[in-house]
C-alpha cells in the first residue's frame, strides 16, 4: 500500500501515475474477507455453494438465504458486501425481464454476463460512485426448448467489471484452498466433465467448502447449496433437496475428518427449512 | 354529417359502463338504521351471479365482549354501512376507495392509541374515534365529484348512527349531490319502491280520518320490526315486477349494539 | 451536449423561409411529438378472438374448459391456440376475447409468477405462493384500471383454482369493464347463454356445488362444450379441459374432442339457406 496517502486512492475516475484505480482495488479487499463461495459446472448444469458464517447466535438457522435466483434458470451467489450483491441481483432480474420482453425467450447466461459486467464496470468510471464490493459467481443452463443450447455456463464477475467463464471457481476468504481443490479435481486424469453428475458436483462443492473452512475453524458456519441442472431440476435454479443436502454434508464432514461431530447447525437448518 | 361525406371517419367508441341491475334500500329509525339490497348481479338478460354483495360493513374491530352479547354481530355501532348500486365495477371501486379513506381517517385521528394524557379528560367524555356519518357522507361526495367528468355510475347509500346515536341514511347521485334522508331506494327498483316508502315511512298522502283530507297524519318513527316488514315486502314485490331484482335479500341493521345481518331468499326466476 | 436531434436547431427563417410543419406532420414543438391525429388509437374492437370459457366448482375443486380456436371474424383463423393457462401451482386462468390482449396478459402473468418465485422456493417454510385469489385480485384491478383509461383489454377472464392453504375451490370472473363476480358456475360469451342453464341445473348454489362429484362436474362441462359446438359458429370441436383439485393438483388435457354428437336434428331445420321446404 505504498500509494496510500498520495491522494490517488480517494476517488474513482482518477488513475494513479502508475495506471491503477485504487478504489477498485480496495473494493476487492472487501471481497477477500467475504464468505467463501464456490461454483462448479457439471455435465448438465451448475452447482453453487456458500459458506455462511454465523455472525450471531440469534440468527434463525436456515433463514437469511444468500444464494439467489436471477432468472428461473440462473443462480447467483457472491462474497463481499451483501447489500451490493442484492442490488446487483435486482439489476440482473431487470435485465432478464427486459430481455424476455424484447426477444420472447429467457436470457442466455452469457448475455446476462455481458449486461451485468457492463453495469458493474460503469461503477468504476465516476467519482460520484463507489465500485461494487463483491465478486459474483453466477451461472445456469438454458434448455434448447427455451432457445438455449442445453450447455451449462458459469461466470465470475469482479468489482472492476471483468467477467470470465469458468469450469469451476471460488471467491471469498477461503478462495485459495477452494481454487486449489477445484484445480486438483478438474486436472486429475480420471476427471471428465461429460460424466460429472449434478449430485457428484454437489458432493464436491460441499467438500471443498468444508475444506476451505479449515482455516477459519473458530467460527461456526452454515452451508448453503443450490443447483441448476437439466436432469435434476429441469433447468430451474433451486436449492438442493434435503436428502441430497444431508448426504453431501455427511460426506464432506468425513472427508475433512469431522464425521458426526458436534456441528449440528446444518441439520437444524434443514429441519427448520422444511 | 352523414358518413358518405367522408371527411370524418365514423368512430366506434368503447362504452366503459354497464348496468348490473339490482336494488338498494336504506331506512333510518329513531335509534337504528337499515341498509338492504338484493344479491343478484345481472347484465342485459343474463344473471351473472345469484350471490353478490353490494353492501359493505365498514367497521372498527369487533371485540370479544361484543361477540359475547350477541354472536351474530358483524360490526360495531361506529360502523358505516356502505351500499352502491348501478355499474358494479364502479361500485366496487368506490367502496374500496372509501374504505381506504375511512382507515386513514382512523389512523390520522390516532384514535385507538392510549396517550397517557387520558387524565386530562376530566368529564370522561368518550373520545371521537371513528368517522362520523356526517364526515363519511362529505368524504363520499368528494370521491364522487372528483370523477365529475367520468363519473362512478352508481347510486350510493350510507346508513349508520349519527353523533347523537340516531339512525341516519345518506343518499348520493352519481356525481356526489347528497342529502340526509329518512329513507331512500336506489337502483332498478327505485321507481317501484320509493313511492311505497314515501307513503309508509314518511306518511305521504296520509290524512287523519274525518278531517276531509285537510290534516296530515303526523310523522313518527317506525319500530325496527315495522321497518323490516316494509323492507321484506318491498323486495318481494319488486322481485315480482322487475327482472333484474331477485335471488336473495341481504339486510344489515345497525343500532347501539352494533351491526347484524339477515339473509332471506327471493325468487330466482 | 444535448443529444436530442430536436435541439440541434433548424435553418434560419431568414435564409430559407419558414419551416413547413405540414410536411410529414412534422412536430412544431420540442415538447410533444404529437401523433398528428386527434383520434385515440386504443382498442375499440377485438380482432382475433377466442370464444367462450366455461367452468364449474365441485366438492374439492374446479373444472374449466375452453376450445383451442382463434377466429378472425367468421374465419377460423388459428387452431391449436390454448386459452387455459396455468399460473402458479393451483390456478388456471381461462381467457376469452381478443387473442393479442390475451398474449399481453400472459406475459404479465409470467412476470407475476416469476417475481413471486424469487423469494418463495419450495424448500423454505415461509412460502406465500400465488393463490387463485391473489391472481384474480391482480387481474381485476388491471382490467378496471385499463377500462378507466378508456384503453381496455378486450377480454373476459375466468380465474379458477383451489387455495393451497385452505383447500377451498375458487372461481371468479372479470371482464373488460372490470365487472367481477363469483358463482358456482361461470361462463363467458355464448357460454353464459348456452352453458350456464345446464351448469346451474347441476349446482345453483355454493351448497349444491359442495356436493357435486368430479365426474358430475366433468360431464356437465363436456355436455356444455358439445352444446356450444352445436350452436356457436365460432367454436371448435377440439378443446382444452383442466381440473384443479385440492388433493391431486392440476390435471390439464389440451386435446379433448367433443364426443357423442348427433346431427340428426339438422335435416329437420328448415327456413333458411338453400333449402326448399
Amino acid at each position: 500500500m505504498t500509494s496510500v496517502g498520495t491522494g490517488y486512492d480517494l476517488s474513482n475516475s482518477v488513475f494513479s501515475p502508475d495506471g491503477r484505480n485504487f478504489q477498485v482495488e480496495y473494493a476487492s479487499k472487501a471481497v477477500e474477507n467475504g464468505s467463501t463461495t464456490v461454483g462448479l459446472k457439471c455435465k448438465d448444469g451448475v452447482v453453487f455453494g456458500v459458506e455462511k458464517i454465523i455472525a450471531n447466535k440469534l440468527l434463525v438457522p436456515g433463514k437469511n438465504r444468500k444464494i439467489q435466483t436471477i432468472d428461473r434458470h440462473i443462480g447467483c451467489c457472491y462474497s463481499g458486501l451483501i447489500p451490493d450483491g442484492k442490488h446487483l441481483v435486482n439489476r440482473g432480474r431487470e435485465e432478464a425481464t427486459n430481455f424476455r420482453n424484447t426477444y420472447g425467450k429467457p436470457i442466455p447466461v452469457s448475455a446476462m454476463s455481458e449486461r451485468l459486467s457492463q453495469y458493474v464496470q460503469a461503477y468504476t468510471l465516476y467519482n460520484s460512485v463507489r465500485p461494487f464490493g463483491i465478486s459474483t459467481i453466477f451461472g445456469g443452463v438454458l434448455k434448447t426448448e427455451n432457445g438455449g443450447d442445453n450447455k451449462p455456463e458459469l461466470f465470475m464477475l469482479d468489482p472492476n467489471g471483468s467477467c470470465w467463464g469458468y469450469k469451476g471457481i471460488a471467491t471469498g476468504k477461503g478462495r485459495q484452498t477452494a481454487k486449489a481443490e477445484l484445480e486438483k479435481l478438474i486436472t486429475s486424469e480420471t476427471f471428465d466433465f461429460s460424466t460429472l453428475s449434478a449430485k457428484q458436483a454437489v458432493e464436491e462443492v460441499a467438500r471443498i467448502i468444508y475444506l476451505a473452512h479449515e482455516d477459519n475453524k473458530d467460527k461456526d458456519f452454515e452451508l448453503e447449496l443450490s443447483w441448476c441442472s437439466l436432469s435434476e431440476t429441469n433447468g430451474f435454479h433451486k436449492y438442493v433437496p434435503e436428502e441430497v443436502y444431508n448426504e453431501a454434508v455427511e460426506n464432506a464432514k468425513s472427508a475433512v475428518g469431522l464425521a458426526d461431530s458436534d456441528e449440528s447447525g446444518e441439520e437444524d437448518m434443514e429441519v427448520d427449512a422444511q | 354529417m352523414s358518413p358518405q361525406h367522408g371527411s370524418q371517419p365514423i368512430q366506434h367508441q368503447f362504452n366503459p359502463y354497464s348496468d348490473n341491475g339490482g336494488t338498494l334500500l336504506g331506512i333510518a329509525g329513531e335509534d337504528f338504521a337499515i341498509l338492504a339490497s338484493d344479491t343478484r348481479q345481472s347484465v342485459d338478460y343474463s344473471i351473472n351471479t345469484r350471490l353478490s354483495h353490494k353492501i359493505k360493513v365498514i367497521s372498527p374491530p369487533v371485540t370479544k365482549e361484543m361477540k359475547l352479547e350477541s354472536t351474530d354481530i358483524v360490526g360495531t355501532k361506529n360502523s358505516v354501512l356502505f351500499g352502491t348500486n348501478g355499474f358494479s365495477a364502479d361500485g366496487d371501486a368506490l367502496t374500496k376507495a372509501f374504505e381506504e379513506n375511512w382507515k386513514w381517517y382512523v389512523h390520522d385521528q390516532n384514535s385507538n392509541v392510549e396517550t397517557g394524557f387520558e387524565f386530562l379528560n376530566e368529564n370522561n367524555e368518550e373520545k371521537e374515534s371513528f368517522m362520523s356519518m356526517q364526515s363519511a357522507a362529505r368524504n363520499v361526495q368528494h370521491l364522487l365529484y372528483g370523477k365529475r367528468f367520468f363519473p362512478y355510475y352508481v347510486h350510493t347509500i350510507l346508513a349508520g348512527l349519527d353523533e347523537e346515536g340516531k339512525g341516519c341514511v345518506y343518499s348520493f347521485d352519481p356525481v356526489g349531490s347528497y342529502e340526509r334522508e329518512q329513507c331512500r331506494v336506489g337502483g332498478a327498483g327505485a321507481s317501484l319502491i320509493m313511492p311505497f316508502l314515501d307513503n309508509q315511512v314518511n306518511f305521504k298522502n296520509q290524512y287523519i280520518p274525518g278531517t276531509n283530507s285537510t290534516e296530515r297524519r303526523k310523522i313518527e318513527y317506525l319500530s325496527l320490526d315495522e321497518c323490516l316488514k316494509l323492507v321484506k315486502d318491498a323486495f318481494t314485490s319488486v322481485t315480482e315486477r322487475h327482472i333484474t331484482v331477485g335471488d336473495g335479500l341481504e339486510i344489515f341493521i345497525i343500532d347501539k349494539n352494533g351491526v347484524r345481518s339477515e339473509y332471506h331468499a327471493l325468487k330466482k326466476d | 451536449m444535448n443529444h436530442d436531434p430536436y435541439s440541434w436547431g433548424r435553418p434560419s427563417d431568414a435564409m430559407y423561409g419558414q419551416y413547413n410543419n405540414a410536411i410529414a406532420n412534422a412536430p412544431n414543438t420540442l415538447e410533444h411529438h404529437s401523433s398528428g391525429s386527434n383520434f385515440n388509437e386504443n382498442t375499440t374492437r377485438p380482432i382475433v378472438t377466442g370464444t367462450s370459457v366455461i367452468a364449474i366448482k365441485y366438492k374439492t375443486g374446479v373444472v374449466i374448459a375452453a376450445d383451442n380456436l382463434a377466429s378472425y371474424g367468421s374465419l377460423l383463423r388459428f387452431q391449436g391456440i390454448e386459452r387455459l393457462h396455468k399460473v402458479g401451482k393451483t390456478t388456471v386462468v381461462g381467457i376469452s376475447g381478443d387473442v393479442s390482449d390475451m398474449q399481453h396478459l400472459l406475459t404479465i402473468l409470467d412476470q407475476l409468477e416469476m417475481e413471486n418465485n424469487y423469494d418463495n422456493d419450495e424448500y423454505s417454510d415461509n412460502v406465500d405462493e400465488l393463490q387463485p385469489s391473489y391472481i384474480f385480485e391482480y387481474l381485476a384491478n388491471l382490467m378496471y384500471h385499463r377500462r378507466s383509461k378508456m384503453n381496455p383489454l378486450w377480454n373476459a377472464l375466468i380465474v379458477s383454482g383451489v387455495d393451497s392453504k385452505t383447500g377451498k375451490p375458487f372461481l371468479e370472473y372479470v371482464n373488460l369493464l372490470g365487472v367481477k363476480y363469483a358463482s358456482p358456475s361461470i361462463a363467458t360469451g355464448f357460454g353464459s347463454h348456452l352453458a350456464i342453464p345446464l351448469l346451474r341445473k347441476l349446482a345453483d348454489s355454493e351448497e349444491e356445488a359442495a356436493e357435486l362429484t368430479l365426474e358430475q362436474a366433468k360431464k356437465g362441462i363436456k355436455d356444455s362444450m358439445k352444446v356450444l359446438f352445436y350452436r356457436d359458429t365460432r367454436s371448435s370441436k377440439n378443446y382444452s379441459l383442466a381440473v384443479i383439485d385440492k388433493d391431486t393438483g392440476i390435471a390439464y388435457d389440451n386435446n379433448v374432442d367433443v364426443e357423442d354428437m348427433s346431427w340428426k336434428f339438422a335435416k329437420d331445420i328448415t327456413g333458411y339457406g338453400t333449402q326448399r321446404v
